[in-house]
């Protein structure tokens, strides 16, 4: 019974989750239980509990996750400025009247807006609020309009500078160490955040292209699916000019946030720090920033923040009892006498990933789930990058899957009630079979992802 | 009861309306770090540490103010779902069993922890750093301490409103 214990732990958490009490708190007081038990059955070390304030302060001085609240307040100031909105409306302008030219709109406009926000609810249910009304009223095909949206929401896990993919980056590179120390090597290799960045750019960008490329295979093959814009205003040079002044400062923004990071100029929480004064500068000058609006922003990033860190606080506690239980060696017993080897190891994990995400988001399954299975996986020499990229994808996949993937809910509660939840399903269905293509795809060719970093960092 | 429920909440909301302030602050204070360090080529490690001792205050001071706002993500497939009465039981034995004991449980292990760090006035291990890793460390007392006091204006409420329908069922 007592070497179960960590599986049990496990099934418990997931179990008593549905009751959706937060998560946090389920985590934590869950595992708290669990420790009591052992220390009662003379099962359990209490040694492991007083590692928890150095864990505790191991958290809050983080000095990666730093970037997190800056990039958040990076993209709410985007969101809540408008600055989204009126870059779908000149694209739409621009792309409109071509055949799906306003699903290729929407696409991008998702691309920037995960890239800015990194958080897939916020991308989901502003796509939701700002394009879908407009793909409907232009004709689009409602199962069409709506598996984009979904699709291009949850790219924020993967485009960077995704808050997502820095987390992955700390935890990955924390578990990188360890298996590498556990191996006997003791100047180990880093991965770093601009690492996993780096790595995701061509997965991230042959998804879009993959979107772009299904949105455009439907405008010539079912054109009354993705029409062209009707009854639009001439595209005269005033209008260009216009939008080139609402197209050009964000993307440059977003871009020079990026391209800081990702050449070495400037460590992710710098680049944030600039990027966040930048997006209030832009706000500032679109005459959208005002004392509520600047409330609400910086609600917005004291919520997101706390959230994500209480989960973390949460999950080192789990993640401490979940040790003391055996719970390391259980996992690692487990993978190495998988069946199939490494490619077993991380087919399981990958499929486990996958059904966690329907009721476990990106960062409790980042602090929870990675942290007990990316040390044995790269024990067993698994590339790190690689590893944090098919974790990306794989997650997004299951966000988008019915009936419970956390797109799909989102966009629920911000579509009109007379569009049915089976049209959406329907839409999704082609854009799931688009992430599978390519979660293979990187499967086999691990240079997707690793190529690209090896070159810039060698 | 109301009361209490009323003057711990007010107690949770102004202190996270003044923490997300500390959003703002971080985003200028890492702006100072970068300017420093590329404009005028004079890394400031006081300024730098600064940022993270913002960072820090904005979620352990703040959790609690997320929490009643109800910004902590959660399962809510089943909740969505469910009458109030069986969502007030859900949020008392969460409360009870869960958040509280958690809470008890960070203050008791903490505390010796955090003790130390104030019985040395522990400052940073860099010479120009700032000397307050005492102060830093405290936050880690204060998020069990905030998340109590809305723990108990939450659990308040769940039999305040129990009662309220009690009473509208007496019609």
């Amino acid at each position: 019974m007592a070497e179960f214990m960590p599986l049990i732990l496990f099934a418990v958490i997931c179990i008593a989750l549905m009751f959706g009490f937060p998560v946090a708190f389920t985590l934590a007081g869950t595992s708290l239980l669990f420790a009591g038990i052992g220390l009662l059955t003379g099962t359990f070390d209490p040694a492991f509990l007083h590692a928890m304030p150095n864990r505790l302060f191991g958290i809050i001085s983080n000095q990666i996750l730093v970037a997190v609240p800056l990039f958040v307040f990076m993209g709410v100031m985007l969101e809540k400025s408008r600055i989204a909105e009126k870059l779908l409306q000149n694209l739409g302008l621009l792309f409109g009247p071509m055949r799906g030219g306003l699903g290729f709109s929407v696409i991008i406009v998702g691309m920037l807006l995960a890239a800015s926000t990194g958080i897939v609810g916020a991308t989901v249910v502003t796509m939701g609020l700002i394009s879908l009304p407009t793909m409907l009223r232009n004709g689009y095909s409602p199962s069409l309009a709506s598996g984009t949206i979904c699709a291009t929401g949850t790219l924020g896990q993967i485009i960077p500078p995704s808050t997502a993919l820095i987390i992955l980056g700390d935890v990955l590179s924390s578990a990188y160490q360890q298996a590498q120390l556990k191996m006997g090597i003791f100047t180990p290799d880093t991965v770093s955040v601009a690492d996993l960045f780096v790595g995701a750019l061509v997965p991230g960008l042959m998804l879009v292209l993959a979107y772009l490329l299904y949105t455009g295979g439907i405008a010539l093959f079912k054109p009354e699916a993705a029409p062209a814009v009707r009854d639009r205003e001439p595209l005269t040079p005033a209008i260009l000019i216009d939008l080139l002044k609402g197209l050009l400062p964000p993307l440059l923004l977003i871009v020079a946030v990026l391209g800081s990071i990702l050449s070495g100029q400037a460590t992710p929480t710098e680049a944030a720090g600039i990027g966040a004064l930048g997006a209030t500068i832009l706000a500032i000058i679109y005459g959208q920033l005002n004392l509520q609006r600047l409330r609400e922003v910086m609600d917005s990033s004291l919520q997101v923040t706390s959230m994500v860190f209480l989960i973390f606080i949460g999950a080192a506690l789990f993640s401490l009892v979940f040790r003391g239980f055996g719970g390391e060696e259980l996992v690692h017993e487990a993978f190495t006498n998988m069946p199939g080897g490494v490619f077993g190891a991380m087919l399981i994990v990958m499929l486990v990933i996958f059904l966690l995400g329907f009721i476990l988001d990106f960062i409790e399954i980042t602090f929870v789930v990675v942290p007990i299975v990316a040390p044995v996986l790269l024990a067993m020499g698994v590339d790190p990058v690689w590893l944090g990229i098919m974790i990306a994808i794989n997650l997004q996949t299951s966000f988008l899957t019915p009936p419970f993937g956390f797109a799909l809910f989102y966009l629920r509660g911000v579509a009109p009630p007379d569009l049915p939840t089976r049209v959406i399903y329907k839409g999704v269905i082609p854009f799931i079979v688009i992430q599978v293509i390519i979660l293979v795809l990187l499967a086999f060719f691990p240079e997707l992802a690793t190529w690209l970093p090896d070159q810039i960092y060698g | 009861m109301p009361r209490v429920i009323q003057l711990l909440d007010q107690i949770t909301r102004v202190t996270g309306q003044t923490v997300r302030w500390l959003s703002l602050l971080m985003v200028l204070a890492s702006c100072g770090v970068v300017a420093l360090r590329y404009l005028f080529d004079t890394p400031s490690i006081a300024l730098q540490e600064s940022v993270t001792y913002l960072h820090a205050s904005l979620f352990m001071l703040g959790a609690a103010y997320t929490w009643q706002q109800g910004g902590h993500v959660s399962v809510d497939v089943f909740y969505r779902g469910w009458s109030d009465q069986r969502r007030q039981w859900v949020n008392r034995f969460g409360i009870l069993i869960l958040v509280i004991p958690t809470c008890v449980f960070l203050l008791w292990v903490s505390w010796e922890y955090v003790a130390n760090a104030w019985a040395i006035h522990e400052r940073s291990q860099e010479a120009s750093g700032l000397p307050y890793i005492y102060l830093l460390k405290s936050l880690i007392l204060a998020l069990p301490i905030t998340i109590l006091l809305q723990a108990v204006a939450e659990l308040l409420r769940t039999f305040n409103h129990a009662s309220a329908l009690k009473e509208s069922d007496r019609g």
